[in-house]
């Protein structure tokens, strides 16, 4: 009997150690910032000292316009970089999957701009936009154009912090792509070219759906990412002008340090996190359907 | 371990002779000795003026034998530490430097230590301080708290900090420009605006003046620049937001006059930006802190050297020039606080707040800025002395709850300048957020 026990106890034994790991580096965080959204919570305080006001930091959330704002900014550029990333990344990657010489030396260089910190990222653009001394104004007025106020205007600025993400994300998705191009099988695209496909059919109705389900993750992967970036921005614009660039990162940041509200920041962060839970549970619920259909798939064959 | 602990005995008490024999003259052999081969940790931002504090310092530890070490932050990462290290039961800091707008916070959050105990010690306080020397709108703006509006002297209030590294605002401008157009300096803020305009059509590529306007901070740092000499405030005296009276639209005008005659992409200037802008010929003027003054005059990086005239910041319907920058005090968890008093009583001294200033630094006393030796050295020290007697301690409020609304002033004035909001909607709209932000902070309780 107590041995019986004593074995069905093992395979918890073994987890207990990953277990407390996982408590101690997840959930106590979590908690911690869950407990301090109900608090009226200034950084001079310790935690103990601050007051508890229930959900008055998420009522006063709805109720601010700049925060809405700011959300509003955060979907619009989420949805902007990731729809235009996707195309270009694909795009590129079904132009480079060929045996080109130097093909490895390139997809490196391409995937550079991933590689280069963030913050330095931000400054190399913040440069490059620079209203007189900038490469592209400096370019645009040589050529006999007006300059353009990139960073100084408000919707310049959003599509100036647009154009750096994509340069600096679209690679990320090329490479995925890439992979999912390369590992698809041949014998598929050779049946289509024999029953004579052109290259646009091939791409249409045989790469893509086959590419499907990497991509349909890839994408889910860049629109978590694109809601939580920061340094960029952070660099390029703080946010301006007016609240144009204002993403909720930057926002969470500023009511942290600037208005020293942890509690309100707590609030944001945790509105920010649930977002991100309801597109991983999509990424989870399509893989989990995919799972599905690839087992009715075999069992059909296999009955077959 | 043994051997390293006596070794490290040995090294303490060979120090401490040398110390004994090398103040042989006298008086402050008695008043440090006390606190000899004590080791003060003082907290300072990276700032020109701290630069040069560093290079007195030693001295300080061969007068009194009390060892000093500095831990440098830049100045919002100093900020942050702080916050962390003053809620601590026992600090590391023995001797903080704070940012003007940390006051509010750190004095209500009682982590800051009334110096009058300090100043009352007759083994401590030295009488030939002179502390009426010291920048009267400095002191009123960085140093005391507990008076008037909470923030500022009056009958109740107190001392928790002195000026340093201080800085108020004058107006930079280009002697060869003004002189080649037969320009007058603008003493007023109409001549200032006209000015400003006028330089673009006279002198093609150049802007009239460079100022901040970046969005939030800088924003709001440059409109209150021209609030408070046209009269405006962000309260009234019973915390009714007034930002949006005639006055505070006419200084939201004049900001957005000058960024629309400045230098091209102005709109996204902080303060380094524009003052870069000025150093590379790129305005007339420049209307921000005395810190910059010096990178004007350095060759290496400026292409204005010898050209820069200095003025008074312009009048509108009163004189008010910026305070702001840096003070210093102890932390109320401090370990060493008397030896920390007497080395922030050392540095502020006459003769430290000289030698410091001749090291670049940012003087906090009149008699500096009139010394004469310094005036040779920077010859627009006179100026700035004069600047800073009509320097406005309450040119922005120093409560809890800036932080928030100085943000808001700052990404709404940024939307005047870039999106056309109009300054009055804007200002109203200020004013409305602004109360609520008081509001639900207790402002209103009493009325």
């Amino acid at each position: 009997m107590s041995i019986a026990r004593a074995n069905r106890l093992t395979p918890y034994l073994f987890l207990a150690p990953a277990g407390a790991v996982l408590a101690v580096a997840l959930f106590y965080p979590i908690c911690y910032m869950i407990y301090a959204s109900f608090l009226d919570w200034n950084p001079s305080q310790r935690i103990g000292e601050a007051d508890f006001i229930g959900l008055r930091n998420y009522t006063k959330l709805f109720s601010d316009a700049a925060f809405r704002e700011s959300m509003w900014v955060t979907i619009k550029f989420s949805i902007v970089v990731v729809t235009i990333e996707m195309f270009l990344g694909v795009g590129l990657a079904l132009l480079l999957d060929r045996n080109i010489r130097g093909m490895s030396v390139l997809r490196t260089l391409f995937i550079l701009p991933m590689m280069i910190a963030p913050i330095v990222v931000g400054l190399m653009w913040r440069y490059m936009y620079h209203p007189t001394v900038g490469i592209f104004n400096r370019t645009l007025t040589d050529w006999g154009f007006d300059p353009i106020p990139w960073l100084a205007d408000g919707d310049w600025a959003f599509a100036s912090i647009v154009i750096a993400d994509i340069w600096q994300w679209t690679p990320f998705i090329f490479i995925l792509s890439l992979a999912a191009l390369q590992s698809l099988p041949a014998s598929a695209i050779e049946a289509s070219r024999i029953d004579g496909a052109s290259g646009w059919q091939q791409i249409i109705y045989i790469k893509l759906p086959l590419m499907l389900p990497v991509l349909i993750v890839t994408l889910l992967l860049r629109l978590i990412d694109s809601f939580k970036v920061l340094e960029v921005i952070l660099v390029m614009t703080n946010g301006g002008p007016g609240l144009s660039t204002e993403i909720l990162s930057i926002r969470i940041n500023r009511t942290a340090s600037e208005f020293r509200e942890l509690g309100e920041a707590a609030a944001m962060s945790n509105l920010l996190l649930i977002v991100l839970l309801i597109l991983t549970f999509a990424m989870f619920i399509y893989n989990k359907a995919q799972e599905l259909r690839a087992q009715r798939m075999r069992a059909v064959e296999e009955e077959a | 371990m043994k051997v390293t602990k006596t070794n490290v005995w040995s090294a303490a008490i060979a120090v401490s002779l040398t110390y004994t024999t090398a103040y042989a003259d006298g008086h402050t052999a008695d008043v440090y000795a006390p606190y000899e081969g004590t080791t003060l940790v003082v907290n300072f931002p990276a700032h020109p003026h701290y630069n040069a504090v560093l290079e007195v310092l030693p001295e300080f530890t061969e007068q009194t034998g009390i060892e000093v070490e500095v831990d440098q932050l830049q100045y919002l990462r100093m900020r942050e530490r702080q916050t962390l290290e003053l809620t601590k039961d026992e600090g590391d800091y023995d001797l903080i430097s704070y940012v003007v707008f940390s006051k509010a916070d750190y004095v209500f959050a009682d982590q800051l230590e009334n110096l009058a105990k300090y100043f009352m010690n007759p083994r401590l306080a030295d009488p030939n301080y002179d502390a009426g020397d010291l920048i009267d709108g400095y002191v009123a703006n960085i140093g005391i708290a507990g008076g008037e509006k909470g923030y500022l002297p009056g009958p109740t209030g107190s001392l928790f900090g002195i000026p340093f590294g201080s800085e108020t605002s004058v107006l930079a401008y280009r002697k060869d420009i003004f002189e080649k157009h037969g320009i007058d300096v603008p003493e007023t803020y109409d001549d200032l605006l006209e000015v400003a305009c006028l330089i673009p059509e006279v002198e093609p590529g150049m802007g009239g003046m460079a100022s901040r306007a970046a969005s939030g901070h800088q924003a709001s740092h440059a409109f209150l620049l021209h609030l408070a000499p046209l009269g405006g405030r962000v309260f009234d005296a019973e915390w009714n937001p007034i930002i949006n009276s005639p006055e505070g639209v006419a200084a939201a005008n004049a900001l957005k006059t000058i960024v629309d005659c400045g230098p091209e992409g102005g709109t996204t200037f902080g303060p380094a930006e524009a003052a870069a802008a000025f150093q590379q010929g790129q305005a007339a003027m420049f209307m921000d802190s005395i810190a910059f003054a010096a990178g004007f005059e350095d060759p290496s990086r400026s292409t204005v050297v010898g050209n820069v005239g200095y003025a008074l910041h312009p009048e509108g319907v009163r004189r008010g020039s910026q305070t702001g920058g840096f003070g210093i005090g102890i932390p109320s968890n401090a370990q060493n606080k008397e030896a920390a008093f007497l080395l922030m009583q050392w540095l502020t001294s006459k003769e430290q707040d000289l030698a410091i200033a001749l090291a670049g630094g940012n003087p906090s006393r009149f008699s500096t800025y009139e010394n004469a030796e310094l005036n040779e050295k920077y010859p627009y020290s006179a100026t700035f002395g004069e600047a800073l007697k009509y320097a406005d301690p309450d040119w922005r409020p120093i409560i809890p709850t800036w932080g928030t609304i100085n943000a808001d002033i700052g990404t709404t004035m940024s939307q005047v300048l870039t999106e056309g909001l109009d300054p009055q909607e804007a200002l109203d709209g200020v004013a409305e957020r602004a109360r609520a932000t008081m509001e639900e902070a207790g402002y209103y309780t009493w009325q």
